[in-house]
């Protein structure tokens, strides 16, 4: 048998094929690299500017979940909240949804910490959005991708007439050490009723969400939530209150046909 | 402690003692069947037949003192599928017959060094996820909502069936509780003659006893209204392919009861069998033993994900519940093992 030479074609093509290879390689990342709010019509719209700050925001969301009808989701702000630079608003979208706005924050100075909790509905895999202003103008993005699989599990929907209706809770600390910020639990139950669901009879059954929600302490703005459909049933928010800011603090949550809600708990002084 | 964090030790506690306990008693559903129904010898099956019993007792006295609630649990949820139920129920009972053991089980022996157990677990484990959300959901899901009927109660359960026909809440709760917890202890300890073994019927009534003690770590300790648990106890299925996903994705998915519950059973009967000097390492003999674990294996884990439990799931578990739904599983699954021991489908030993 002849034994096979590298001869000056075979030299060439790997040549060719090296430098195709280098250039894919290259050229790759450049695709891939748009970043997801890049991608997102409603998020590209609100970011005014070509390069956001992206290794501010942390998501902590489950990488596989069973269960899309409520994704625990905690966005934590590495950013200061002083009264003169701090994070203003904060925008998270959920890529693969009907509608993509999941909710929009607006902080004060006042909530200490730019971190909160809540629990989102998620249609399928896809990728959750974070948006974030400073009140100087500055951008901050993140992004986090979650796996939603099927599930198995047959929840009980909620109900408007139950007596639970817009039953609220609030948790806040018995007791405070000095410079820690509040940490505040909200929960409050209500359907959330997208407007995408059919009853057992076929009939959409109409969209009857919370659309608001204010906290004050002693009369001062902390945190103004806005919901969409994509903000899980029964909302529960966990925010904070910056140290020093002992007193009484009011909630107040209102329905798209303006029902309201309210609570109120006491922050102990440090 | 924080409730998410009760839940997990209490599930650990719990996993400890069944593996314990399953080790020294050699708990089996599959093989106290076996020798029940082809030996002739009724003595496993009547511990079985007695932790039902205890299971059964707790948990209704839990519920009826206000601890607990096991509406919010899967077995008593409005819809069930009347296809899949009873089906995934005799797959189930047949699968723990060709296995030599369930899922539980397989649990138990792996740590005493029963090497087949391993080929049970992971089969299981897989084809249970690949039901549930892999590549067999898409199946499933359409199957599962064509045939889900509703009875029109609040809850599918026997008390709220008595209710319905005007009986008061408290009697209708207490009175089969009380009717087939008598008659099931009558029978395993009287009729089966468990009575002349005080260590296996003592150690069969703590079995039972764990899925109340499940309940209340789940759905007492567990409450919370920011984050509450799901209520669950002791089952087998999903918690065994739990596991292996948590193995795998642990950084980016949190542990629940299950997950735990099956570490505890693993290392209580590991320290049962080395305590004991039981462990020694055994495996296959022939190439078709590991087709029957294999298969075995598959069938419990197709079948208990279509059936939403196990032997252990829905014959201890949702039996506990007196949910309908799970007394139609646990009557499949032990169909689906009779058929495998005796009739034209059965299997050679």
């Amino acid at each position: 048998m002849r034994k096979p030479r590298f001869s000056r074609f075979h030299f060439n093509l790997s040549i060719v094929v090296a430098s195709a290879a280098w250039l894919f390689a290259a050229a790759a990342p450049a695709v891939a690299q748009r970043a997801p709010w890049e991608r997102m019509e409603a998020a590209a719209k609100l970011l005014d500017v070509a390069a956001p700050k992206t290794d501010a925001i942390r998501l902590d969301l489950p990488a596989v979940t069973q269960d899309g009808s409520a994704v625990p989701l905690t966005v934590t702000i590495d950013h200061p909240m002083t009264a003169d630079h701090y994070i203003e608003s904060l925008h998270l979208f959920a890529s693969g949804n009907p509608s993509p706005e999941v909710a929009e924050f607006s902080f004060s100075p006042l909530a200490g910490e730019a971190r909160l909790s809540t629990r989102i509905r998620l249609d399928g895999t896809q990728n959750v959005i974070a948006l974030a202003r400073t009140n100087r103008g500055e951008w901050l993005a993140g992004a986090r991708e979650v796996r939603v699989t099927v599930s198995g599990c047959l929840t009980q929907a909620g109900a408007f007439d139950g007596d639970d209706f817009m039953r609220t809770r609030v948790r806040a600390p018995n007791r405070l050490r000095r410079g820690e910020a509040a940490e505040i639990r909200t929960l409050i139950n209500h359907p959330m009723e997208t407007g995408l669901r059919k009853d057992a009879d076929g009939q959409a059954v109409p969209e009857r969400i919370l659309t608001e929600f204010r906290a004050r302490v002693a009369g001062q703005p902390v945190i103004h939530a806005k919901f969409h459909r994509a903000v899980a049933a029964n909302p529960y928010l966990l925010f904070h209150v910056a140290p020093g800011q002992a007193g009484t603090l009011d909630l107040e949550w209102t329905e798209d046909t303006g029902k309201t809600a309210t609570a109120t708990a006491e922050i102990p002084a440090a | 402690m924080s409730n998410t964090l009760w839940v997990l030790w209490g599930g650990f506690a719990i996993g400890l003692a069944f593996g314990a306990v399953g080790q020294r008693l050699e708990f089996c559903v599959a093989g106290g069947l076996r020798e029940w129904w082809r030996e002739g010898d009724p003595r496993r099956a009547a511990a079985v037949i007695l932790a039902m019993a205890t299971a059964l007792a707790g948990t209704q006295a839990l519920e009826a003192a206000g601890y607990i609630d096991t509406g919010q649990s899967i077995y008593l949820q409005p819809g069930f599928s009347w296809l899949l139920m009873p089906l995934g129920g005799l797959l189930f009972g047949y699968g723990m017959i060709l296995a030599r053991g369930c899922g539980a089980r397989a649990l138990v022996l792996l740590p005493d060094g029963n090497l087949r157990s391993l080929v049970v677990l992971l089969c299981l484990g897989i084809s249970a996820y690949a039901m549930l959300t892999g590549v067999l959901a898409p199946l499933r899901l359409p199957v599962a909502e064509a045939t889900t009927v509703s009875p029109g109660l609040p809850r599918p359960g026997l008390p709220d069936l008595l209710e319905s026909f005007g009986l008061g809440a408290a009697p209708s709760r207490a009175g089969p509780t009380l009717l087939v917890a008598a008659a099931l202890g009558w029978l395993a300890l009287a009729k089966l003659r468990l009575w002349r073994k005080p260590v296996q019927a003592v150690g069969a009534a703590a079995v039972g006893a764990l899925v109340p003690l499940g309940w209340l770590v789940t759905g007492y300790f567990g409450d919370d209204d920011f984050e509450p648990a799901r209520v669950e106890s002791l089952t087998f299925v999903a918690p065994i392919g739990d596991a292996i996903q948590y193995l795998m994705l642990s950084t980016g998915i949190s542990a629940g009861f299950g997950v735990t519950v099956v570490g505890g059973v693993l290392l209580g009967s590991l320290a049962a069998s080395l305590a004991s000097r039981d462990f020694e390492l055994r495996s296959f003999e022939k190439p078709n033993d590991l087709l029957r674990s294999g298969g075995g294996g598959l069938l419990m884990g197709t079948g208990g994900a279509l059936a939403l439990g196990c032997s252990i799931g829905q014959g201890l578990t949702g039996f506990s519940t007196l949910s309908l739904p799970s007394l139609l599983a646990l009557a499949a699954i032990w169909l689906g093992a009779l058929t495998a021991l005796r009739g034209p489908l059965r299997l050679r030993d």
